[in-house]
């Protein structure tokens, strides 16, 4: 300030303010930002900070009483790494998250071409059974699914057995892990396909229509004007949502824990499962605090891809 | 371009998502109020002795609420632990008998004085050694149970039985006679017996001389890939086949008693409690009372009887309460002999050898109490209830009845697991 009001012939008082209003307009953002910064402190970055370090504890019920962790490196981790159930529950996630993001989005991109098509009724026919889905609690989605999956009232077994497809009176569907995934990638797509649907329907809806006329006018087939004109297009919008559902998908735990009344067999378990079954089922909490952290970092990978998209999309602009 | 807007648009449904699945609360425990966790075993079982408890604790402190949570078996244990880590765990909590070794040890659980408590001299040995830690007491025993087959008098009668069945083989003719007669309906199952309900199966591995697991020098081994084990096994995949059940579903979900009381089960194994539930006039079907009986699961050597799980709970104090004193009345009202002979009138075995004469005397209680003589208890160690956690027995039960694995090859794996499990930090 001294050095303000020394120099020169401009009135001190007009500098002073001037300058005031600069250092308002470089910290004002900051100032706004830190509410949200405080937020994200205290509900993400703490809780993973207690996680990581706990993945680096042994921290049993003893532990877990006392609120003291031992520290013992990185045993944990050496532990699960040698673990083969360990690795064949992440091939097992990743096969499951594969199948589940490819089916959602190759199915939900097909309804929303379909919406394109169709009349208005229609239209909104569709719009509002997707919406009614995506309304539908998981909870509550999944004690549907049970009822019309159970082995010995299920309608599912009742329909397969009346179109002579077999007999499926007391089919078991989970008693094969192959089917019974089978029924929880269906119902995993079921319930996210309607985001994705409405979604990829909004975004196709800002597609010019100057660009199909002239490419259909040049003479491309109409597969050949999805592939070359739309899809690039439309690849923020995928990007995005290709990583959101990843990350839905790989963490599913809910659907799983509660169809199988909370005691799945190993067979069914996924990352989630298995690192809150180490936790709180065998009170490791440090050897499931390292699975969740390897989640986190598997996750993380899915979140780069996101965020890049979400940075590209902004310098666009 | 509006893409980028519907980007941003995403990001705030994404986030609106992540905070709607963040709510929920935790309780704070007042002087002013006691927090209870029993099973609900209890709420639909015996409410009248929880409500006796609740009225004499009343009496007692007129100004403490006593709030009763009912808890299930298969969470129970995830809550307590949260409980315990945040610090606001219940003031008097119900554990499993086979789970309180490891609270126990990790020390859970205030110490108590054992004269406090009501008839303390004459505790059922078994309970109160499982409250027993060290030789220091950490519970008090609350109640027993025991399976007995729990039957349809009349649909024995239309098959042809005559007499309850004295052996395994007779038990398992008689069955084949009731799926004959019955088993056109192809819901029927002579016995319903659930893919995971290990507290029947691990009957059979007993019967046959065999166990889960020895103690051998201070390290434990899994024992159910021996001979005798196997036996058994091979018995409980044959008795599979006389059920419709679910082969992946266990006996709670849904309660089995309710199964039965609609028609298409011919018997089940069940606790004593579970009978008088399947007449509940709401939930279950009054009409077959007097349609139904019970005998001991009879062994494969004729005239004995099968052991059977010796299950039961005991209560306990965790180390979070404040509130110790009345934590300790409360549990005082609720182990009185008043409302224990409530739990007995339940179908129980109340914790105390004075009302074991009650339980004798009354028909509907007399083949449990004759059961409850040849019983079987899970390896006493701390880590046993991680076995249970990790559902090893189950799942080697549902690879048996899917038939998924061979008995050998399910139970050589689960016995290789329950031995690491075991002997974990040993």
């Amino acid at each position: 300030m001294a050095s303000v009001a020394e120099s020169g012939y401009i009135p001190a008082s007009r500098r002073r303010r001037f300058s005031r209003r600069r250092v308002g307009q470089a910290v004002a953002p900051y100032v706004l930002l830190t509410p949200a910064a405080a937020v994200i402190g205290l509900v993400l970055a703490y809780p993973l900070y207690l996680l990581v370090k706990m993945s680096f504890q042994k921290y049993g019920l003893f532990e877990l009483i006392r609120h003291q962790g031992k520290w013992i490196g990185t045993a944990n981790y050496a532990s699960i790494f040698h673990d083969a159930e360990f690795w064949h529950v992440v091939l097992r996630t990743l096969l499951f998250t594969t199948v589940c993001v490819s089916l959602t989005m190759i199915l939900g991109t097909a309804i929303a071409l379909l919406l394109l098509q169709v009349s208005r009724w229609v239209r909104i026919a569709l719009t509002t059974g997707l919406v009614l889905v995506w309304a539908v609690p998981v909870i509550v989605a999944v004690d549907i699914w049970r009822w019309m999956v159970d082995y010995q009232f299920g309608v599912a077994n009742w329909i397969l057995t009346e179109l002579h497809l077999g007999n499926f009176a007391r089919h078991d569907w989970f008693a094969n892990p192959w089917t019974g995934f089978g029924v929880f990638t269906l119902l995993i797509v079921w319930g996210a396909i309607p985001f994705v649907a409405i979604t990829v329907y909004a975004a196709l809806a800002q597609v010019p229509h100057e660009l199909l006329e002239a490419a259909a006018i040049d003479g491309a087939k109409p597969w050949a004007i999805f592939r070359e004109v739309t899809l690039p297009l439309l690849k923020p919008i995928f990007v995005i949502l290709i990583s959101l559902s990843i990350i839905w998908d790989f963490q599913v735990f809910q659907q799983i824990w509660v169809m199988l009344d909370g005691r799945p067999s190993s067979d069914y378990y996924t990352m989630a499962i298995y690192a809150f079954h180490q936790s709180f089922q065998i009170s490791e909490y440090g050897l499931g605090a390292a699975i969740a952290v390897v989640m986190v970092l598997f996750m993380f990978a899915a979140t780069l891809l996101y965020l890049r998209q979400m940075l590209r999309t902004g310098e666009v602009n | 371009m509006k893409v980028r807007y519907l980007a941003v648009g995403l990001l705030i449904a994404m986030l609106a998502v992540a905070a709607s699945t963040a709510s929920g609360g935790t309780s704070r425990t007042h002087a002013t109020k006691i927090v209870v966790w029993l099973m609900n075993d209890a709420q639909s079982g015996w409410p009248d002795a929880v409500a006796l408890a609740n009225r004499n604790f009343k009496a007692q402190h007129p100004d403490v609420e006593v709030d009763v949570q009912y808890q299930t078996w298969g969470a129970h244990l995830t809550k307590l632990d949260a409980g315990l880590a945040g610090g606001d765990a219940p003031d008097v909590i119900e554990l499993g008998n086979s789970e309180m070794a490891k609270y126990m040890a990790a020390g859970a659980f205030k110490r108590l004085t054992q004269s406090a408590f009501p008839n303390n001299k004459s505790w059922l040995t078994g309970l109160k050694a499982s409250s027993t830690y060290n030789g220091k007491l950490f519970g008090v025993p609350y109640y027993a149970g025991c399976r007995a087959v729990i039957y349809r008098t009349d649909q024995y009668r239309q098959a042809g039985i005559k007499s309850a069945p004295k052996s395994l083989a007779q038990w398992f003719a008689d069955n084949k006679k009731l799926m004959k007669k019955f088993g056109n309906n192809s819901n029927y199952s002579a016995v319903y017996f659930p893919g995971k309900y290990w507290y029947a199966a691990m009957s059979f591995v007993y019967d046959y001389g065999g166990s889960i697991a020895v103690q051998k020098g201070g390290k434990w081994k899994g024992s159910l890939n021996t001979p005798r084990a196997l036996a058994g096994l091979n018995q409980v995949k044959k008795a599979f086949a006389l059920s419709r059940a679910s082969k992946t579903g266990d006996e709670a979900n849904p309660q089995q008693s309710l199964v039965f009381s609609k028609g298409q089960v011919g018997s089940f194994w069940g606790n004593g409690w579970e009978w008088p539930y399947a007449l509940d006039p709401k939930v279950g079907n009054p009409s077959i009372a007097n349609d139904m009986g019970a005998y001991p699961m009879p062994s494969h050597v004729k005239g004995r009887i099968m052991p059977t799980f010796i299950g039961g709970s005991d209560l306990a104090i965790p180390v979070t309460t404040k509130n110790q004193s009345l934590a300790v009345d409360w549990i005082k009202a609720f182990t009185s002999t008043a409302a224990q002979t409530e739990i007995v009138k339940a179908g129980n075995i109340a914790n105390t050898t004075k009302l074991l004469s009650a339980s004798k005397s009354n028909p509907k209680l007399a083949p449990f109490a004759r059961a409850a003589s040849s019983g079987w208890f899970v390896p006493n160690s701390p880590n046993w209830v991680n076995v249970e956690n990790a559902n090893v027995l189950q799942n080697m039960l549902v690879k048996i009845a899917t038939g998924r694995a061979s008995v050998r090859a399910a139970a050589a794996s689960a016995s290789s697991q329950i031995t690491r499990i075991l002997n974990t930090g040993a």
